[in-house]
C-alpha cells in the first residue's frame, strides 16, 4: 500500500492474489453459508414437505355447530360404554339420530347423507390421535380419575368449524398430530404433541407413582398391551 | 397422586385337581392371540403362554402314576424384582411391576436377542420363529385388547394383562381404583372346568390366593402351607405360581435338581 | 471465482451443519424407527365395542352354556356361563375353541352338486328343488321306506321335523348317531320302565366307580363331571378306576385298577356276586323297591363270578375285587358308571345292566347321588300329522337298520348295523340318505367297509357345515350354519341329573350360503307338497321353534336355559312298579356273554385299545388351536404315535419313537411307538380323532384313524360293543 504506484500487472497480480485469498476465503464461507442455507432449507422446509402427505377426512364436520346443539359438551357423541371403555369417533347409528334426513340444505351435510347415511356406509374417519397397535390408552382413568378435560390432549377441536386436514407421515403411517405440527417437535401446548415421552412427561409431573424396576417410572404395560 | 396398595397377583394351581384336559391352554390362546402353524407337535419350537406338562412318578406298571403341570409364565418376583429374565434384558423390553408383580413383555421395544429365553428357568418364553399367519378369514376371532406380536420377538404369559386394564377401566368409570376378587381373573383361571386355578392378590388376605398359599412375604413369598410348593424353588427366583398337592412324589418332581445335587 | 475441492468441502460442511441443525436427523431417526416397528402383514384386529351373548354350546351333548364375546360383529371368544347349572363358568378346549368353527376358510360355502366326481356349487332352489325330485319320484315308485336320515340327537324340534317329514313320507327309517346312552336308555326301560335318559348325579357322590368311563376325557358333560370329580375329592370320597391304561381319568382317580379290556361286565358282576355272597346289600332298597333278585342271584352266583375266577379273566388280583365289592358296598353314597372313554360307543347291553343291578343292589337308583331317569322335556306337541296310503305303507315296513324287529326288539336306532344292511341284496336297502350329524364315514368302526356300503346309495345328502368325510363321498352338500349362527333347541344336558331345556341363538349373522337343517326339512316338504307340506306349516325352523315353546320362548330367549329345578326322580313304571333284577325282557339276557376281541390270537399277538381325548373330537373336524395343544405323546408331526408298555417293545425289538406298522384284521396303519409304563403290557392303545381325510391343513393327514383297524362288533341287542380288536406291531 506503500507504492501506491506499482505497476498495473503487479499491482493486478497482487490485487488478484488479494482477491484470490480473500475470495478463497468469502467463497469458503460462502459455500459453507450456501451448504448451511440449503441444508437447512431442505430441513426445515423441503422435508417436513415431503414426510407427509395429506388426506381430507372424508365428511368436513363442524364442532362448533354441533358443540351448540347437544346437551352433554364433547360426552354427547363420544362417551364411555358401560363397561369402561371409551366410544372415539361416533358409528354412523349415533348420527342418525339425528341426520336420517339432511337437516339443512348445508351442502357438506346433503353429501354426507346420501354418500353415508342412504346406504348405510360408515364413514371412514381419519383419527388425529390413532395411536400404534401396541399403545393402551385408558380415558376412564385420565377423564374420570384424573379430571383431565378433553381438551388437554385433543386441544380446542370442539370449537373448530371445519376438520383440519390430516397429514400422513409416509414413513410411518400415522398422523402428523402425533409428533406435532411443529417439525422440529416443540410443543407451545399440552395437545400439541402425542408422543410417549409426552405421556410419560404429563404422568411425571402429576406424580404417578411409577412401578417399574426396569426405570422407577410407570410400569411398561400401563400404557402397552 | 394417591395409589392404590400395592398387588402381587399370583395363582396356585391344584394338581390333583387338574385334568390335564388343555382348556387353559385354549382359552389363553383365544384371549391372547396365540398363531398356530401347520405343525406345531415341536413344543420347543411352538408359541404357547400355558403349557400343560405331564409328569410321571417313574415307577414301573402299575405302579405308574401321572400328574398334569399347566406351566403360565411363573411372574418371578425374584429380589425386589430382578426376576432371571427382567435383569438380562438389554432392550428394556421386559419389566417387572411393583404395582402388580407382572412381568410384562412390550413386543415392539424386543429386538429378538432372546437373552430373557436362556435366563428363565422354566421354559415359559417363546420365540416367533415364524411370521403369525391366520388362514383366510379366521383373523376375524383376533383379540383386540391384545397386540399380535410378530416375527422375531420374544413373548410370554402376561396373566391376561388386558384383562386387568379392562377390569380397571370399568372400576375407573365407576370411581373405583381397587378390583375385587373376580373382577380380573385371567383366561385360564375363567375356564378350568376342574376349577383347579386359583388367581388373585397374595398380599390380601381375603383372596384365595393368600388363604391357600399363606405366603411368607418377607421371605420372597415362600408358602406356609406344606402342600403347596414352587417350581425350582431354591433357585430364589420367587415365583408366583404355587402348585397344590397331597402327591410327594409330584413335590418333588417340581424341584428335582434338589435330588442332583 | 472458481469451485474448488475447498468450496465444495465447504459445501458439505455447511449442509452436515445445517442439517444438524434441522429437524431432519432426529425426525429421520425416531420415524424410521416407528417404521421397524409397523409389520403390516401382521393383522391388527379392530377395535370396537364389546358385547356377551349367552347361547349353548352344541359341539357335545354336553349342553354346557356359553358366553360369547364379540367386538363389533366379530367373535373373538368364547367362554363358559358362570351362572349355567351344567358347567357353572367351566369350558372344555374344544368349546374354547368353537370361534375357529365359525371362521374356518374350510367351511362349505354353499351348495354342493357332485357332478362327474367333482363338486360345482349350484343354488340352494336347485339342490332343493332337484333333491325334492327324487324324493317324489321314489315315493311315486312306492318304495318311501328307502329314505333314511342320520341325525345327530332324536330329541328338539329339528330331530322332530325330520322325524316327522320322514313319517308322513313314509319311512321309518330315523336314525340316532350312537353313543353309551343307547345302552343306558334301554337298561332303564327294561329294569325300571321308564324311557328317560340316564343322568348322574355325581356332585352327591361319595364313592365313584367308574369301569372304563373317561370321565376325565369327554365323558357326559366334561365341565359337570370335572367339578364332581374334583368335589368329590375335596369331600374325601373315593374314586376307582378301572380301565388297561393309565389314562387322564385313571392318573386323577384316587385308584387305578389295570384290567383286561372287555373285562368291565364281568369284574362287574364278580362285584355283584361278592355283595350278593357276603349280604352287603342295601337292604331296605332292595327288599321294597325291588323285585326279580332270585334272577340276579342265579346268574351272579355262579362260579364264573367267583372272586378267583374274575381275579383270572380281569387280570386283577382276587382280594382286590372283594375288597373293591366291600368298600363299594359300605360307601354313603357309592356310584357305578360305565360307557368307555367319551362314552360315544353304547358297548354291551349286558355290561351295562350290570353295572345298573350294582347300582341297583347298593340303592343308587333314582336317589340322590345315584343314576337318575330323566324324562325329556315335553314341549313338543303338534298335531298328528295327516298321512297318504303311501306314508301308512311304507311306516309299516321294518326298519333298515332292524332296530326294533324281533331279532333286536330292544334297540331304537342302529347305526351301527346300517353298513351291512347296505351291503345286502342286489340294490341296497336305502336309496336317498341324508346325514345331518355323526360323520359315519369317519365315526363308524371299520372305515373301508362303511365306505363300501355308503357308496352303494344311489343319493347321499350331507348336511354339514364342513366337508367332512361324509360330505366328501356325498352328491349334495347342503351346508349348515355353525351354532354360532342359528336358533336351536336342546333339551337335555348329557349325564346331567335334572330336566334341562337349553338355547342356541345366533350370535352373528349367517357368514356364508347355509341353511339351518330344520329349514331344509320344510323347505322339502314344501316342495314336494300334499300331506308333506300339509304337515309342516310354519315358514321357518325359528317360527316353528318360537311357537313350539310358546309360553316357554320368552323365559328361555331371555335367560338361555330352563331349568327344572324342583325335579325329583319318578317312580318306577314296571309292572311291580320296582326295580326289576328280572322280567320277560330281561330273560334272554339274564346270562352274561362278554365279547372277545376281534382276530386270531395266535396270528395278532397284541390287542389294539382305541381311546378318546378331549383335544381329539370324534365326528367333527378338530380346530386348529386343539391340534396345536395337542400332545407330542399323541402326534409327532405327521405321524400318530401310539402307546405300549416298555415289556411289550423290548419283545418286539423296538424301541421310544420308532416307526412301524399296526396291523389289524381289518387294515394297516404307520404308526410311531410311545413307550409307557401307564398300559398294561400286550396292549397297543391308540387315541381316535387323526387320520381325518378332509378338514383342514391343520388336521388333514395327520396320523391314522382308528376306526379304519376296529372292526363292528354286535352284541346280542344290536348295539355295538366293540372295545377293540387283535393287532401286532411290525418295524416300519
Amino acid at each position: 500500500m506503500e507504492e501506491p504506484k506499482s505497476s498495473a500487472p503487479s499491482s493486478r497480480s497482487e490485487s488478484e492474489t488479494d482477491e484470490k485469498g480473500d475470495g478463497a476465503g468469502a467463497a469458503i464461507i460462502l459455500f459453507f453459508i450456501l451448504g448451511l442455507a440449503a441444508s437447512l432449507l431442505v430441513g426445515w422446509i423441503a422435508f417436513p414437505a415431503l414426510l407427509y402427505s395429506e388426506k381430507r377426512q372424508p365428511v368436513d364436520f363442524n364442532h362448533a355447530l354441533h358443540n351448540e346443539i347437544v346437551d352433554h359438551g364433547c360426552a354427547s357423541c363420544h362417551f364411555f360404554r358401560e363397561d369402561g371403555s371409551f366410544s372415539g369417533a361416533p358409528k354412523l347409528a349415533q348420527c342418525i339420530e339425528c341426520h336420517r334426513e339432511a337437516n339443512s340444505d348445508d351442502p357438506e351435510e346433503i353429501r354426507f347423507v346420501e354418500e353415508y347415511v342412504k346406504p348405510g356406509r360408515e364413514v371412514p374417519w381419519l383419527v388425529y390421535a390413532r395411536q400404534p397397535d401396541c399403545v393402551f390408552f385408558s380415558h376412564a382413568a385420565h377423564v374420570r380419575m384424573g379430571g383431565i378435560d378433553c381438551a388437554v390432549c385433543h386441544g380446542p377441536i370442539g370449537e373448530s368449524t371445519s376438520l383440519k386436514p390430516y397429514q400422513v407421515n409416509r414413513i410411518t403411517g400415522y398422523s402428523r398430530d402425533i409428533w406435532g405440527w411443529n417439525i422440529a417437535g416443540i410443543k407451545r401446548n399440552t395437545w400439541d404433541r402425542m408422543k410417549m415421552d409426552d405421556c410419560a412427561e404429563c404422568h411425571a409431573q402429576a406424580r404417578v407413582p411409577g412401578g417399574s424396576v426396569q426405570t422407577q417410572k410407570d410400569g411398561c404395560f400401563v400404557c402397552h398391551k | 397422586m394417591d395409589q392404590p396398595k400395592n398387588k402381587r397377583y399370583g395363582m396356585v394351581i391344584d394338581l390333583d385337581k387338574c385334568t390335564g384336559c388343555g382348556a387353559c391352554m385354549v382359552a389363553c390362546m383365544a384371549e391372547n392371540n396365540i398363531p398356530f402353524r401347520d405343525d406345531d407337535t415341536d413344543k420347543l419350537l411352538s408359541v404357547s403362554w400355558m403349557h400343560v406338562y405331564r409328569l410321571s412318578n417313574g415307577k414301573p406298571f402299575p405302579h405308574a402314576e401321572e400328574c398334569f403341570l399347566p406351566r403360565p409364565c411363573q411372574h418371578c418376583e425374584g429380589e425386589h424384582g430382578h426376576s432371571p429374565c427382567v435383569s438380562v434384558c438389554p432392550a428394556t423390553a421386559t419389566d417387572y411391576d411393583m404395582h402388580t408383580g407382572i412381568v410384562s413383555q412390550i413386543y415392539t421395544r424386543c429386538f429378538g436377542c432372546r437373552y430373557c429365553m436362556a435366563a428363565c428357568p422354566y421354559h415359559v418364553r417363546q420365540f416367533n420363529w415364524w411370521d403369525p399367519v391366520w388362514p383366510e378369514g379366521m383373523e376375524r376371532a383376533l383379540n383386540p385388547d391384545v397386540s399380535v406380536r410378530m416375527r422375531g420377538v420374544v413373548e410370554k404369559c402376561s396373566f391376561c394383562y388386558s384383562r386387568y386394564q379392562t377390569a380397571l377401566n370399568r372400576a375407573y368409570l365407576e370411581g373405583r381404583r381397587e378390583l375385587s376378587e373376580e373382577e380380573y381373573q385371567t383366561a385360564c383361571t375363567q375356564a378350568c372346568p376342574a376349577g383347579a386355578i386359583v388367581f388373585g392378590d397374595l398380599n390380601n388376605p381375603a383372596h384365595r390366593v393368600h388363604q391357600i398359599v399363606k405366603p411368607d412375604l418377607a421371605h420372597g413369598g415362600r408358602p406356609r402351607n406344606p402342600k403347596v410348593f414352587r417350581l425350582l424353588e431354591r433357585l430364589g427366583t420367587h415365583p408366583k405360581v404355587y402348585y397344590l398337592t397331597r402327591r410327594d412324589w409330584v413335590r418333588r418332581a417340581g424341584d428335582n435338581e434338589i435330588q442332583k445335587t | 471465482m472458481k469451485i474448488d475441492r475447498r468450496s465444495f468441502l465447504a459445501f458439505v460442511f455447511g449442509g452436515a451443519a445445517g442439517t444438524a441443525l434441522s429437524p431432519l436427523p432426529w425426525k429421520l431417526t425416531d420415524d424410521i424407527s416407528i417404521w421397524t416397528q409397523n409389520w403390516p402383514w401382521t393383522p391388527v384386529p379392530p377395535k370396537g365395542e364389546t358385547t356377551y351373548v349367552a347361547s349353548t354350546c352344541t359341539l357335545c351333548p354336553g349342553g354346557c352354556g356359553i358366553r360369547v364375546r364379540r367386538v363389533e360383529d366379530r367373535v373373538v371368544k368364547i367362554e363358559g356361563r358362570s351362572d349355567h347349572p351344567v358347567n357353572r363358568g367351566g369350558i372344555c378346549p374344544l368349546g374354547a375353541a368353537g370361534v375357529q368353527l365359525l371362521y374356518s376358510p374350510w367351511r362349505v360355502r354353499q351348495p354342493l352338486k357332485k357332478v362327474d366326481g367333482r363338486f360345482v356349487p349350484v343354488s340352494w332352489d336347485q339342490a332343493i328343488g332337484e333333491i325334492a325330485g327324487e324324493l317324489r319320484e321314489l315315493r311315486e315308485a312306492g318304495a318311501p321306506e328307502a329314505v333314511a336320515w342320520i341325525a345327530e340327537t332324536d330329541r328338539g324340534t329339528t330331530a322332530e321335523l325330520i322325524r316327522r317329514f320322514l313319517t308322513v313320507y313314509g319311512s321309518p327309517n330315523f336314525i340316532r348317531t350312537p353313543s353309551a346312552q343307547d345302552a343306558w336308555e334301554t337298561a332303564l326301560y327294561l329294569t325300571q320302565g321308564q324311557r328317560a335318559t340316564a343322568g348322574f348325579d355325581l356332585e352327591r357322590v361319595s364313592f365313584l366307580l367308574s369301569l372304563g368311563s373317561g370321565l376325565l376325557e369327554g365323558w357326559g358333560a366334561p365341565p359337570f363331571v370335572f367339578r364332581a370329580c374334583g368335589a368329590l375329592q375335596d369331600r374325601n370320597g373315593r374314586f376307582v378306576q378301572l380301565e388297561p391304561r393309565l389314562s387322564k381319568t385313571a392318573a386323577k382317580a384316587h385308584q387305578w385298577l389295570p384290567l383286561q379290556p372287555g373285562t368291565e361286565g364281568t369284574l362287574a358282576f364278580g362285584l355283584i356276586h361278592v355283595i350278593l355272597k357276603e349280604g352287603l346289600e342295601r337292604k331296605p332298597f332292595v327288599a321294597t323297591r325291588t323285585a326279580g333278585l332270585e334272577d340276579l342271584k342265579r346268574n351272579a352266583l355262579r362260579e364264573a363270578f367267583a372272586p378267583e375266577a374274575v381275579a383270572q379273566a380281569t387280570g386283577l388280583e382276587a382280594k382286590t375285587v372283594v375288597e373293591l365289592a366291600r368298600a363299594f358296598a359300605a360307601a354313603e353314597r357309592p356310584l357305578a358308571v360305565c360307557g368307555r372313554g367319551a362314552g360315544r360307543v353304547p358297548g354291551g347291553l349286558q355290561e351295562t345292566l350290570a353295572v345298573h343291578f350294582l347300582n341297583a343292589l347298593v340303592g343308587s337308583v333314582n336317589v340322590e347321588g345315584g343314576v337318575i331317569a330323566v324324562p325329556e322335556p315335553e314341549y313338543i306337541r303338534w298335531p298328528e300329522p295327516e298321512m297318504d296310503a303311501v306314508a301308512s305303507q311304507g311306516m309299516q315296513t321294518p326298519r333298515v337298520d332292524g332296530a326294533g324287529s324281533e331279532r333286536y326288539p330292544l334297540a331304537r336306532y342302529l347305526l351301527n348295523r346300517l353298513p351291512e344292511a347296505l351291503l345286502q341284496g342286489e340294490k341296497p336297502a336305502v336309496r336317498i340318505l341324508f346325514v345331518s350329524g355323526g360323520n359315519p364315514l369317519y365315526s363308524l368302526p371299520d372305515s373301508e367297509r362303511t365306505a363300501k356300503a355308503f357308496s352303494r346309495i344311489p343319493l347321499l345328502v350331507s348336511l354339514s357345515p364342513f366337508l367332512d368325510e361324509t360330505a366328501a363321498a356325498a352328491h349334495y352338500v347342503l351346508p349348515a350354519p355353525t351354532y354360532l349362527e342359528r336358533w336351536e333347541d336342546v333339551p337335555g344336558a348329557a349325564g346331567f341329573p335334572k330336566p334341562l331345556i337349553g338355547l342356541v341363538r345366533p350370535v352373528v349373522a349367517p357368514r356364508l350360503a347355509t341353511m339351518p337343517t330344520g329349514d331344509v326339512v320344510i323347505r322339502l316338504a314344501q316342495r314336494l307338497g300334499g300331506t308333506l307340506r300339509a304337515a309342516f306349516p310354519w315358514e321357518s325352523h325359528e317360527v316353528c321353534l318360537r311357537q313350539t315353546l310358546a309360553a316357554a320362548w320368552e323365559p328361555l330367549r331371555k335367560n338361555g336355559f330352563v331349568l327344572d329345578e324342583s325335579f325329583r326322580p319318578q317312580p318306577f313304571e314296571t309292572a311291580s312298579r320296582k326295580f326289576e333284577f328280572g322280567n320277560a325282557e330281561l330273560k334272554p339276557l339274564a346270562e352274561f356273554r362278554p365279547h372277545p376281541a376281534p382276530g386270531d390270537p395266535g396270528v395278532f399277538k397284541l390287542t389294539l385299545v382305541p381311546y378318546d381325548s378331549l383335544r381329539l373330537t370324534a365326528a367333527l373336524g378338530t380346530p386348529p388351536f386343539l391340534v396345536k395343544a395337542l400332545e407330542s405323546e399323541i402326534l409327532w408331526k405327521n405321524d400318530i404315535r401310539v402307546e405300549i408298555h416298555p415289556q411289550t417293545a423290548r419283545d418286539l425289538g423296538l424301541a421310544d419313537g420308532a416307526d412301524a406298522r399296526l396291523i389289524t384284521p381289518r387294515g394297516e396303519a404307520r404308526v410311531k411307538l410311545y413307550l409307557t409304563e401307564g398300559i398294561r403290557p400286550g396292549l397297543v392303545g391308540m387315541a381316535r380323532g387323526l387320520g381325518r381325510g378332509a378338514h383342514d391343513r391343520y388336521l388333514a393327514g395327520k396320523g391314522a384313524s382308528a376306526n379304519r383297524l376296529l372292526a363292528a362288533v354286535e352284541d346280542s341287542s344290536g348295539f355295538e360293543a366293540g372295545w377293540g380288536i387283535r393287532a401286532r406291531l411290525e418295524r416300519a
